[in-house]
């Protein structure tokens, strides 16, 4: 026997590995996204101050703006990190004064602006817009514009208002400094903790000894411990990055104000007076930090944000990681690994299919349930799916609403077409009514087609199976139109007969009656080809026996035909039940769920909520909601054909 | 059913299945009415103010007042119909092309080799069948619009087409690999020949018509489908002919006449194929489902 280490004490070692690498490193990642998003933040207030200095620089010059070129350059000269700025006056559209390139080209400021730089003036005439429009109550716009332009240069515009309304815009194009709040440190973090993990598990395996649930217990710890460690570490980092942060800009914004009191001194203006801690504002010109209690408290409240976010990811991960840990640790991925490069033919021919139906199938399938426990909406889209998250809400919501019937203002009672189990009845209903009709008349037609003797029977058949090989988007296009209420086919058939034309999709029943009309027409033929091939697969011979023994047709009907029929008719069945329950394209092109959602099905219904109202994640609670009812569909009649079959 | 001797007549029974056929053909004599009667209107014949009975009778056949094909003519002309013709072949047959060889070769493993994971990997086709449709469009639009920038275009849609069809086809051919004998295999793999050699030697072409035909499906459904087109192709140019149809009677446009003719040369080549592989559709379909 060879000495330590035992084969349990190293799964479990390298599965400690692994699991801690996966966590820490994803966590890893998302911590550089997210300290990336703060820096490129940073880098738009620095710019977003130095626009407000020149504004107000501007706004202090304004009566006498013959000399804004001269103040305009010497601000430049002392700012920090302005590489261009302009002036302009909305009034005349003047350019006033500018150290653009571009803008030399038409001739030197002050003058007016030319045809193609309509540009620039309409982004004051925007920035005018939205300040009257936010003084005036409502968000109308940013009243800040910030913009990324080429070679990491930062573009920020911002109002000049001088006699109480906004007289023109000063703008600013500046170098991002090279860094911004300290250096990243997670990386070092991550490393420490891995290494500390796994000597902490040499350590406490000789304690456990061979035995692998403790092994695999104590590995588990081992990991929490490691990633709780990692989060408070980068948690600190964080917030002491964010303090710097803060630190920067207010220094940013002094020598921004430096530099605009030396410009103004030089024009020979009001030079005192200058409020830097105004300048560091959002989008809406509300500040963001700046220096006093309020702005410690909203630094404070941005920390706490971070850190309740980092320890979420860090519990999913780490829940990721500890699966991973025992997976390896109990030997799964040596028996897969095994299996694996056993079986390596087979999988080589399966491996294409199965990474496609991964990537583009189970993997969607999975991420629409994720999707369905946030609050996912077309606002939000872009945010992370944990800032998002709302548990089991949309399902409560969903499930939990039994307001089927509904009071209405004029004191009787409606139902409510929104409501899901009104919807899950109307589904059922619809379902029912068209498997039945198509059963039926599928089978009676089949019967008539299985005739001994009849002529034309090639004719009856191929004429009698188009409908189901039309595609039937069209079918449910052109009975849509048949049921035009001035147009339509029906109406004019009803007036031929002295009747009142209807109006089909004003009540839900008219309307009901519309989409089981298409889908009737549509969906008899399979279950007649169905039945007809079940039905000439029967012996001839077996009625000829049962009318020697002097059997009836009905009774032959029930003894020969039925049970004969069984086999093929019931896997007919319970695929048309699936189809049918599913049934998009009727419900959504013929009735369109009209009158107000009367109409709808389970899947329109899903349709409507993520593609009309945006609301992805209820949509997807309401289809994981449509998936849990067919898996239950399909194992019980599962169950039953199987006790059908054995019985 | 058969009465025997007593030669039956079969009167009532033709009475039935022609009124049967006449109820079925009626909704597509009214496209192909559309469609050459030249006009975009949807009431072919007009009613005059204070119509009789055979004014009425007149506006509910199926019958235009003057053949025209003048619709078909425009709708390539002054639509972008050909280019959206276009768009949904170049799919359908890229679709047929990687999905049918994804297919077969896992096809040709589920019947022929016992790995782990097997049943699994048939099971798990089975399922992804039950998959809401509404469920998936959300992540299948963030996956290829958002994260790989296939919005719009065609690779975006025949990479989803063919992963979706694949479960299907993989049933099919499966059904079918399972009947070709081994032995066949097996002398040829006494002669020397490599696994690679039996596949593309021997099973291929012994399973041609299996493999004829679930290419045939593969192009039917993806050239038929519209929720998953509707949704990604965002584009006019690059809109499949069902979502191109709809675009002419969706709505407020009411251009019918645009419509019906689009429809007939859309469903031509569907029907043609679909009455032509029907009985095998059927055999598929409920085979996979007595075995689910």
């Amino acid at each position: 026997m060879a000495p330590a280490p035992s084969p349990a004490r190293r799964r479990f070692a390298a599965g400690l590995a692994a699991g801690a690498a996966l966590s820490l490193a994803v966590a890893w990642l998302l911590l550089g996204s997210e300290r990336r998003e703060a820096a490129a933040l940073g880098e738009e207030r620095l710019a977003t101050v130095s626009a407000q200095a020149l504004a107000e620089l501007a706004a202090r010059a304004w009566e006498r703006r013959e000399a804004l070129p001269a103040a305009l350059a010497a601000f430049q000269a002392k700012a920090r990190g302005v590489s261009a700025a302009r002036v302009v006056a909305l009034s005349g559209a003047r350019l006033e004064a500018s150290t653009f390139e571009a803008d030399a080209r038409a001739g030197a400021a002050p003058r007016r602006l030319a045809r193609d730089e309509k540009p620039i003036f309409d982004q004051g005439q925007r920035l005018r817009a939205a300040v009257t429009g936010n003084r005036e109550g409502g968000t109308v716009g940013s009243e800040i514009e910030v913009e990324r332009r080429a070679r990491g240069a930062i573009f920020a515009a911002a109002p000049i208002e001088a006699g109480g309304q906004v007289a023109g815009v000063a703008s600013v194009e500046s170098v991002a400094p090279a860094s911004l709040g300290g250096r990243a440190a997670e990386a070092g973090y991550a490393l420490a903790a891995l290494a500390a993990a796994l000597a902490v598990l040499a350590l406490l395996a000789r304690v456990a000894g061979e035995r692998p649930v403790a092994l695999g217990a104590i590995a588990v710890v081992v990991l929490a411990g490691a990633l709780a460690a990692f989060g408070a570490l980068s948690v600190r980092a964080l917030g002491r990055a964010s303090v710097a942060l803060e630190a920067g800009v207010a220094e940013h914004a002094r020598a921004q104000a430096e530099a605009a009191a030396a410009a103004l001194a030089g024009a020979g203006l009001e030079a005192s007076g200058l409020a830097p801690e105004r300048w560091d504002v959002d989008a809406l010109r509300r500040p963001r930090a700046g220096g006093g209690a309020a702005g410690a408290e909203r630094v404070e409240a941005g920390l706490a944000t971070i850190a309740r976010n980092v320890t979420r990811a860090l519990v999913l991960l780490g829940v990721l990681g500890a699966g991973l840990l025992l997976f390896v640790g109990f030997g799964g991925a040596r028996r897969t690994w095994r299996a694996l490069v056993t079986y390596r033919q087979a999988y080589a021919y399966v491996a294409p299919a199965i990474v496609g139906m991964l990537v583009l199938v189970f993997f969607p399938f999975f991420y629409g349930i994720a999707i369905s426990f946030t609050d996912q909406n077309i606002y939000n889209q872009g945010r992370s799916l944990l800032d998002i998250w709302m548990g089991f809400g949309n399902y409560a919501t969903i499930l939990g609403d039994f307001g089927m019937v509904q009071r209405v203002a004029e004191g009787g009672y409606a139902l409510n077409y929104q409501n899901f189990y009104y919807t899950l009845l109307f589904t059922i209903v619809w379902t029912v009514t068209n498997v039945t009709f198509g059963v039926s008349f599928g089978l009676l037609l089949a019967l008539a087609l299985n005739t001994k003797g009849l002529a034309l029977r090639p004719i009856y058949r191929v004429l009698l199976i188009l409908p189901w090989a039309v595609p039937n988007y069209i079918t449910a296009l052109i009975w849509r139109g048949f049921f035009h209420q001035q147009f339509g086919v029906v109406n004019q058939v009803i007036k031929l007969f002295g009747g009142t034309p209807i109006a089909w999709f004003d009540s839900p029943f008219t309307s009901f009656l519309t989409a089981f009309a298409t889908n009737g027409w549509l969906s008899f033929p399979f279950m007649m080809v169905v039945a007809l091939g079940a039905l000439q697969s029967i012996p001839a011979d077996i009625y000829e026996a049962a009318r020697v023994d002097g059997a009836s047709r009905f009774q032959q009907f029930r003894a020969i035909t039925l049970p004969s029929l069984k086999p093929a008719l019931v896997p007919a069945v319970i695929l048309s039940v699936v189809w049918t329950f599913n049934m998009f394209n009727i419900i959504y092109l013929v009735t369109a769920g009209e009158p107000g959602g009367a109409t709808e099905i389970l899947v329109t219904q899903a349709y409507k909520y993520a593609f009309e109202r945006y609301r992805y994640g209820y949509a997807a609670a309401y289809s994981t909601i449509i998936f849990g009812i067919l898996l239950v569909y399909g194992t019980v009649q599962s169950r039953i054909s199987k006790a059908t079959e054995a019985a | 059913m058969a009465r025997g001797r007593d030669e039956p007549t079969h009167l009532p029974l033709h009475l039935f299945l022609v009124v049967t056929v006449l109820v079925t053909v009626y909704p597509i004599l009214w496209v192909a009415t559309i469609a050459f009667s030249g006009r975009q209107s949807l009431a072919i014949a007009d009613v005059p103010p204070d119509p009789t009975a055979w004014d009425r009778l007149r506006a509910v056949t199926p019958w235009p007042a003057q053949w025209s094909g003048a619709n078909f003519v425009s709708v390539f002309r002054d639509q972008p119909f050909a280019s959206w013709m276009l768009n949904s072949a170049v799919v359908a047959a890229l679709t047929t092309i990687v999905g049918v060889a994804l297919a077969c070769t896992a096809a040709y493993a589920f019947s022929r080799f016992r790995f782990p994971g097997q049943r699994v990997g048939m099971m798990s086709f089975l399922v992804s069948q039950m998959f809401p449709g509404t469920l998936m469009l959300i992540p299948l639009y963030i996956i290829v619009v958002q994260w790989l920038g296939l919005g719009s275009t065609r690779t975006g849609l025949v990479l989803i087409y063919a992963t979706t069809s694949v479960p299907f086809s993989v049933w099919m051919l499966k059904g079918y690999f399972d009947t070709i004998p081994k032995e066949l295999e097996e002398a040829a793999v006494i002669e020397g020949a490599g696994p690679g050699t039996v596949f593309w030697r021997i099973v291929l072409p012994l399973a041609k018509p299996a493999i004829a035909i679930t290419a045939l499906f593969s192009f039917m459904s993806s050239w038929n489908e519209f929720i998953l087109a509707a949704t990604l192709m965002n584009k006019e140019d690059m809109y499949t002919a069902p979502v191109g149809l709809r675009f002419f009677v969706g709505g407020f446009s009411q251009q019918w006449g645009y419509f019906a003719a689009g429809s007939i040369i859309v469903s031509i080549p569907v029907v043609v194929l679909f009455l032509y592989l029907q009985k095998y559709l059927v055999s598929g379909l409920t085979a996979g489902s007595v075995k689910g």
